[in-house]
């Protein structure tokens, strides 16, 4: 983790260019331009506002905020680990040409992402307001919910990564696999409340997506405290996933040209 | 031993067919072939002096681009060792890895980037790159859309332009057209009489070879057949292949 951390540090620019590149780069052409950033999430609520709020009458409390909370969570997870699998591959042009960390391939890609869940975070905080939603100190929570939802995808991202360059068809199972997660996570409703107790809470907490969905849903709704034993098993796995799959694709990174 | 900008050591650089497994290949066909291995650099050991001009050729095939390759970094050796002794290096091949979506000036920044220079630095360049490609307005133009010459000539530009202490250069002088063959076999001159610079060249042009370089290590099926004098070397280089 050392030599991450090294690679973090001398590559720091270039991610930041090359991500500020590709973000540039996705709506140079487009007659809006930058403007898609802020319109693409404003019409994705406005969908979900039609179909949640005016043709199912969702009774959930703050239901638009609810929603696209999570939507905002998931669509970074499901970005960051479907582009993994066939990151290396995509690069080619790059990695057979010029040596360049592989985990820092997929940190340049985590910066994209993140870049267009801060608009999506940035709708939420407004969609907070019609609604008037107070928040307190639970709001800090927030922190250490995130900090493991970034490492835990980061985590998921490089394994898929690894894999992806040996196995064709890894692409349509992640794809597979990501659709039935999502309805398991619980995006559309609470998975402690949807399922007859005590099944509920165990298949949120034994879902990382679902549980972390829900505590953010916690610290920014409902002004309630989540279970920090549980946040804490997270953390502690989600490291573990990372610094294996850190080591994983550093093991192996030199080998991958010789593959695509 | 002192004055040496590289030194490689019985270096084996092995391709193994991991080629991309399908599930269905796995489940179906339980009876697969056991792999081979392919050895594409066997036992491989030499040195090059700061300053020095080392030539590599072989016929197609022979492990020379696996080799430089195996010194830019690019792919590790399954055993050996290469030692640069904290020199830059850079891989001057045809095409360096570009953005195809992104536009020649932002490849230039990016590929620099990768070279381990800072975006100052690159701007700084940025002028003398564009000039040297010459390839006009294209250059704020994705490089999608550039034709293989175009691409190529960038590419070579690029790399001619930064400034690390290995030069690596892997059958870049045959890009562009006769006159761009012309201007960048001066660069190529240019960049070889700065004594501080550290070159392997990868050639079948002779040649140039001849006229550019101090030695010449003559690979075959990964192994080394004769290292020497240009003219000893490529003198029985091109009595083997004819």
């Amino acid at each position: 983790m050392k030599r991450f951390a090294i690679d973090i540090r001398r590559y720091w620019k270039y991610i930041k260019y090359a991500a500020k590149a590709d973000l540039e780069t996705e709506v140079t052409n487009a007659y809006l331009e930058w403007f898609w950033w802020i319109l693409e999430p404003v019409c994705n609520m406005l969908i979900y506002y039609f179909i949640f709020g005016v043709v199912f009458h969702n009774q959930e409390q703050y239901y638009l905020v609810f929603i696209y909370s999570a939507i905002t969570m998931w669509t970074f997870f499901n970005k960051v680990v479907t582009t993994s699998v066939q990151l290396v591959k995509h690069s080619k042009s790059i990695v057979s040409r010029v040596y360049v960390p592989k985990p820092i391939l997929l940190i340049q890609k985590m910066g994209v992402n993140v870049f267009k869940m801060i608009i999506s975070c940035g709708i939420v905080i407004v969609l907070m307001i019609p609604y008037r939603i107070s928040v307190d100190y639970h709001l800090f929570l927030l922190i250490p919910v995130f900090i493991t939802f970034f490492i835990f995808t980061y985590g998921c991202a490089c394994f898929l990564m690894h894999f992806g360059v040996y196995v064709e068809d890894l692409s349509y199972i992640v794809n597979i696999v990501l659709r039935m997660v999502f309805y398991f996570t619980g995006v559309f409703y609470s998975v402690s409340q949807k399922f007859p107790k005590p099944i509920g809470m165990i298949a949120e907490k034994v879902n990382p997506l679902a549980f972390l969905i829900a505590s953010m849903r916690n610290a920014l709704m409902y002004k309630t405290d989540t279970d920090c034993r549980a946040l804490m098993f997270w953390f502690v796995f989600s490291c573990m996933l990372a610094v294996g799959g850190t080591r994983l694709v550093y093991k192996n990174e030199n080998n991958y040209v010789k593959v695509i | 031993m002192d004055n040496a900008a590289i030194v490689i050591e019985d270096l084996c650089i092995d391709y193994k067919p991991l080629k991309n497994m399908s599930i269905m290949k796995t489940f179906f066909h339980r009876h697969t072939e056991k792999e081979k291995v392919f050895h594409a650099v066997k036992h491989v050991s030499f040195m090059v002096n700061k300053g020095e001009i080392l030539g590599i050729v072989g016929k197609n095939g022979s492990g020379k681009s696996t080799m430089l390759r195996s010194i830019a970094g690019i792919f590790q050796p399954d055993s050996g060792s290469i030692d640069l002794r904290g020199h830059s290096v850079s891989l001057m091949s045809i095409g360096v890895g570009f953005h195809d979506q992104l536009s020649g000036r932002k490849n230039i920044i990016l590929s620099g980037m990768l070279l381990g220079f800072t975006e100052k630095e690159m701007l700084e360049k940025m002028e003398s790159i564009i000039a040297f490609a010459e390839i006009g307005e294209f250059i704020d133009m994705p490089v999608r859309t550039y034709s293989s010459g175009m691409y190529s000539k960038l590419a070579f530009a690029i790399t001619a332009n930064l400034e690390t202490d290995i030069v690596l250069i892997d059958e870049v002088l045959s890009v562009g057209d006769a006159n761009f063959k012309k201007k960048s076999l001066a660069k190529m001159k240019e960049l070889i009489s700065d004594e501080r610079k550290t070159v392997v060249m990868v050639s079948h042009d002779m040649s140039t070879m001849q006229t550019l370089c101090d030695r010449i290590l003559w690979i075959d099926k990964g192994e080394v057949v004769l290292t020497g004098s240009s003219e000893e070397v490529i003198g029985k280089y091109l009595a083997f292949m004819n």
